[in-house]
């Protein structure tokens, strides 16, 4: 691992630093919620876009 | 003609050929077609022209198991019968409603809806009906059907000149048979009961009982026992099988377009099922009652409050001195699935003052059909709200079984089943002609030989099956 480091330029690995908040976004993403779907909340059937 | 009691119809030497017990709706269909047909027909009907406590105290009783009204309010017996206190409401049976239901055991009939559709035109002008319209499907589960409020037509008062001008039907008033005598073959005679005291023996070549969904059971019951066995032999069934349409408030819904759906006078609307909407979740039917409040301005914005926040809107409607309620309110009413232990027994400690036991209801309704009320309030609520034409709220109640209430509605005074239709004698007590198994001269009319209640109200389909029970017995009794 150290040697690849070694043999990347300074430039490369602080592009690489900066980038790598990004990969959160890859991470946890929610679900596609589909706005038609029927829930029930409270005894309501409703469409989960009553509830935005 | 008719007679006061069956003295004064015994001085008129009247010769009938026929004798039905019952003025209701089946007896009095069923009588005007045998008197059309030229064939001689008494009616015994068991109270007078008008109501009367007495007459009522004969149809006291005791129910067990769920609550349910008392035997002697939910049914009258006088001249026209429970058609003095119909609301009207009419509706034939639907097809899918005589097909078994792989399901629910002991479904479906011997005959089909193809079997009544000849006399519905009959019975289209005895109810003073308009056509009905088709079933309009609302989603792949639910149809927007109709339920017609019909004049509630009073048997006796819209035939009772036309029974007493007729030379082929005389109506005994007052007077009825506290039992049939039977050989198992035959009914060889009636006992009967006029204005009070035992009126002698009574003989006809056949005999119809048309004297309610629980009388029927009650006088075969009683008589079968005196005859040991020989008026209903094949009685397993006898008694059994009984049904009503139970009927609670089920719920509230907001509505997308008050002019999606075209209410009736009482701004209602009906909703029922698809058969493979039934099939996919395995319930039985169902008709959903949608009353609408139409409600103005500021009252529609505090009744459209009242779904999400009830105290509020109690107290906004209160300062402008109303009791508005949630825009739209939901009624249920479902088809109970026949089962053998809701039955009709005879008291064993009660009797009338003719000395008939009096009737013991056992009635229970089933986790099925609280299934059925979950799931079609859940269907109904999910085409509403994937179509877009409004929002439906289940009662808590409902959604988290709890008790059924006992403030509501409870049923809708119908009584089916008890003397049902069918071809395996162990589970049914009349053939597809009415006739009871193994007896050459009796039948019987009205809702007791339903196999199955379907969702709607029964005197359409009860009228019905009459009309064609007269065109069977006109080509029997004429041979």
């Amino acid at each position: 691992m150290s040697r690849i480091i070694k043999k990347m330029s300074r430039r490369t690995l602080v592009q690489a630093l900066i980038a790598l908040p990004m990969l959160s976004f890859f991470r946890n993403q929610p679900a596609v919620v589909d706005p038609d779907e029927i829930v029930e909340v409270n005894g309501w059937i409703l469409r989960r876009s009553d509830l935005a | 003609m008719i007679f006061d009691s069956y003295e004064a119809y015994k001085q008129a030497g009247f010769k009938p050929k026929a004798c039905i017990l019952g003025s209701g709706p089946a007896g009095t269909t069923i009588a005007r077609k045998l008197g059309a047909a030229g064939i001689p027909v008494v009616v015994l009907e068991a109270g007078s022209r008008e109501f009367s406590d007495e007459s009522q105290d004969f149809y006291r009783g005791k129910t067990v198991g769920d609550f349910y009204f008392d035997l002697d309010i939910t049914r009258l017996r006088f001249m026209g019968g429970s058609s003095n206190h119909w609301a009207g409401w009419c509706r034939v049976l639907d097809k899918q409603d005589f097909e078994p239901k792989t399901w629910a055991p002991d479904t479906g009939w011997p005959i089909s809806r193809a079997d009544i559709e000849p006399y519905l035109a009959e019975v289209h002008d005895i109810l003073e009906l308009p056509d009905f319209r088709p079933d309009v499907p609302v989603s792949d589960d639910i149809r927007w059907v109709q339920l017609i409020k019909s004049p509630a037509v009073r048997f006796a008062d819209k035939f009772g000149d036309e029974l007493d001008a007729s030379k082929n039907i005389a109506v005994v008033l007052n007077t009825y048979a506290t039992e049939l005598a039977g050989d198992g073959k035959r009914v060889t005679g009636a006992k009967l009961w006029s204005n009070g005291q035992d009126a002698g023996t009574f003989s006809a070549d056949y005999f119809i009982t048309c004297t309610g969904g629980l009388e029927n059971s009650r006088l075969l019951l009683w008589s079968n026992q005196r005859s040991n066995g020989g008026v209903v032999p094949n009685a397993t069934a006898l008694g059994r099988y009984w049904m009503e349409h139970p009927t609670f408030e089920g719920g509230n819904a907001i509505l997308a377009n008050y002019s999606e759906f075209e209410v009736d006078a009482s701004n209602e609307a009906f909703f029922s099922p698809t058969l493979a909407a039934m099939e996919r979740l395995q319930i039985m039917n169902f008709g959903i009652r949608l009353i609408e409040t139409p409600y103005p301005n500021v009252k529609r914005l505090i009744a459209d409050l009242a779904c999400t926040a009830p105290s509020m809107a109690e107290w906004m409607s209160s300062k402008l001195d109303q009791n508005l309620r949630c825009a739209a309110q939901l009624y249920v009413a479902w088809e109970q699935a026949p089962l053998a232990s809701n039955q009709i027994e005879l008291s064993k400690t009660d009797v009338d003052h003719a000395g008939v036991p009096r009737i013991e209801l056992h009635w229970k309704k089933s986790p099925l059909e609280h299934r059925t009320l979950l799931e079609g309030l859940k269907l109904f609520g999910t085409t509403m709200a994937a179509k877009n034409l409004g929002r439906v709220r289940i009662d808590d109640w409902i959604s988290n079984g709890a008790d059924y209430p006992t403030n509501e509605e409870t049923a809708g005074h119908h009584h089916m089943g008890g003397t049902r239709m069918g071809t395996d004698v162990t589970k049914s007590v009349v053939d597809a002609n009415c006739r009871v198994h193994g007896m050459d001269n009796l039948y019987v009319g009205g809702s007791s030989v339903f196999c199955t209640s379907g969702q709607c109200n029964p005197t359409t389909t009860i009228t019905a099956l009459a009309c064609r029970l007269g065109d069977h017995l006109s080509k029997v009794i004429a041979v």
